[in-house]
């Protein structure tokens, strides 16, 4: 704007406009394909639309032509960090058609499992938002000590990252109690490692200054949009399929619910590393309560066949409640897989509200939504026959009636 | 200061060793039951392409195992699965689903060949080479 008070022929006006930025698809925060198309005043976002597309794979069509188990690892490659919780919600839904219910034992593994993943989860995304905010030495030493649980998983699964674990009527491995042991090590180095990482994030200015205030979702904003997981909980909101659906050993395991008041990105953080260590306390009573008997079925005997039925099961992803919907026709292949997760509404309805701040607070904004693309994406919308597209209102879109 | 218990750690680590595993000259920690590289024993293999059949990524073929090697009688057709290691995603179904357990499983991790990229010479490596008179039929 032109100073009033300056003679005229001394300032050189620039015309003050609306420009356009994209934010991504490269590298917009998380090294996933998004772009986030900021259209700026000066330094100050006036208007924000997420563009998707970049990672479609065709997943839900795939899993039609696939057989029921060919399906569970299928499922389990839609996101690679909350592939378990894919795999569980999928085969919760078979079981449920198939009218089966897994052995206790089982029950708590795949619990146990889920909660290192959801551990892991959680420190990379502190980790990411670390290195946005420009601290890369702290993204390093959680990275560094995120490899202890990448450890862990590999003892109970036989694979760092993804685990394969989870099969109708139990889970692929059992536990002995020498890999009890060298989980209960492995947790112990972990917990005062976190423990010291949140008190960096609580104490550190630069962090304050970029996360306290930024990004700020009320509660009635969070449930009129939908947002699920550590942002619905970081606005006080305590939405947790573990607590509501109390599925696998959930019913049995004693945990609460983590909610901040905060509302901003520093908020979401703090929820993230409070949830670490409920997750922390989950895995260590799991490996001392794990129930005797059977885990593993054995895979030659299960029914390859499925009766006709239709399941919908919930699950609790390190992002929030994910969805499955699994149809039979009989035989051996699914007539319908709709898988709904927490990303997809957590990305696309804040787009709102990155209006108001400036452009070097969108990457940090977006991180804390904690966003994994290849999960959410599922929804192209574009008629190639008509050669158009469909305007899909955002509200609509979110809904899943689009 | 919030950085300042780190800033303590970050001083100390100028004198650790580094905390990257220096992969060629030291080999990565794997667990032995991690899930590695697989192969059929031929010798309890029975040809019945149920591996192939449930592979999610497709990544098995059924070939007819060549002349000159002692084939058990309950192998009939002579198939043998020969997996593809670059289609693999060593999610062990093929393992599991096997009716005589056939599949020898190994920690082994450092897939980046050019020569071993399927499994044909590690499976037929369990059979047994025929005497030359039988060799004919």
């Amino acid at each position: 704007m032109a100073d009033t008070n300056v003679k005229p022929d001394k300032v050189v006006e620039i015309p003050l406009s609306t420009v356009e930025i994209p934010v991504g698809p490269q590298h917009p925060a998380v090294h996933e394909p998004i772009l986030i198309k900021v259209y700026a005043e000066g330094e100050q976002v006036v208007r924000a639309e997420a563009h998707t597309g970049y990672n479609h794979r065709g997943i839900e069509k795939l899993a039609e032509k696939k057989s029921f188990y060919q399906d569970i690892f299928l499922c389990g490659r839609v996101c690679g960090i909350c592939n378990s919780v894919h795999a569980d919600c999928y085969v919760r839904a078979l079981e449920r058609i198939l009218d089966k219910d897994p052995p206790p034992r089982a029950k708590y593994l795949r619990t146990l499992v889920m909660e290192l993943e959801r551990l892991h989860s959680h420190m990379l995304v502190l980790a990411v938002t670390a290195e946005i905010v420009g601290f890369d030495t702290l993204f390093m030493h959680m990275m560094r000590d995120r490899e202890l649980i990448m450890k862990a998983k590999e003892i109970v699964t036989g694979n760092r990252v993804l685990a394969d674990y989870i099969m109708v009527g139990g889970v692929r491995r059992d536990l002995n109690s020498e890999k009890v042991d060298k989980l209960k090590k492995i947790l112990s180095k972990v917990e005062p490692a976190i423990k010291h990482y949140q008190k960096v994030y609580e104490e550190d200015v630069t962090l304050r200054k970029r996360l306290v205030g930024v990004g700020v979702i009320s509660p009635a904003e969070v449930t009129t949009h939908g947002l699920l997981g550590p942002v619905a909980r970081a606005s006080n909101i305590p939405t947790d399929a573990r607590f509501h659906d109390a599925y696998d050993a959930y019913a049995e395991v004693p945990f609460r619910v983590i909610t901040r008041k905060e509302c901003d990105c520093w908020g979401r953080s703090m929820v993230r590393f409070e949830e670490s260590f409920v997750s922390i306390e989950i895995c260590r009573y799991i490996l001392n309560h794990l129930p005797q008997g059977e885990a593993v079925p054995d895979e030659r005997r299960l029914p390859r066949r499925f009766p006709e039925g239709e399941a919908f099961t919930t699950v609790e992803a390190p992002r929030g409640e994910l969805t499955y919907y699994v149809m039979s026709k009989g035989g051996i292949s699914p007539y319908r897989v709709k898988i709904r997760t927490p990303s997809y509404n957590n990305i696309i309805n804040t787009v709102p509200f990155y209006v108001g701040h400036t452009i070097a607070d969108v990457p940090t904004i977006l991180a804390s939504y904690d966003p994994c693309i290849s999960c959410m994406e599922r929804a192209v919308i574009v008629d190639l026959r008509r050669g158009g597209r469909r305007v899909v209102s955002l509200r609509d879109l979110a809904r899943g009636v689009a | 200061m919030g950085a300042l218990p780190l800033l303590k750690e970050v001083l100390k680590n100028i004198f650790r060793r580094p905390a990257t595993i220096e992969y060629p000259k030291v080999e990565t920690p794997v667990e032995p039951d991690a899930r590695g590289r697989q192969y059929a024993d031929l010798n309890k293999c029975v040809g019945c392409s149920l591996c192939m059949i449930e592979c999610p990524p497709k990544a098995i073929r059924m070939e007819k195992i060549p002349e000159g090697y002692e084939v058990p009688k309950r192998n009939a057709r002579r198939m043998y699965p020969v997996i593809d290691y670059l289609k693999c995603i060593y999610c062990y179904r093929c393992v599991t689903v096997c009716p005589t357990r056939a599949y020898v499983t190994t920690s082994e991790y450092r897939l980046a060949t050019s020569v071993a990229t399927t499994s044909r010479e590690l499976s037929l490596s369990t059979l047994k080479k025929a005497a030359q008179k039988s060799s004919g039929g």
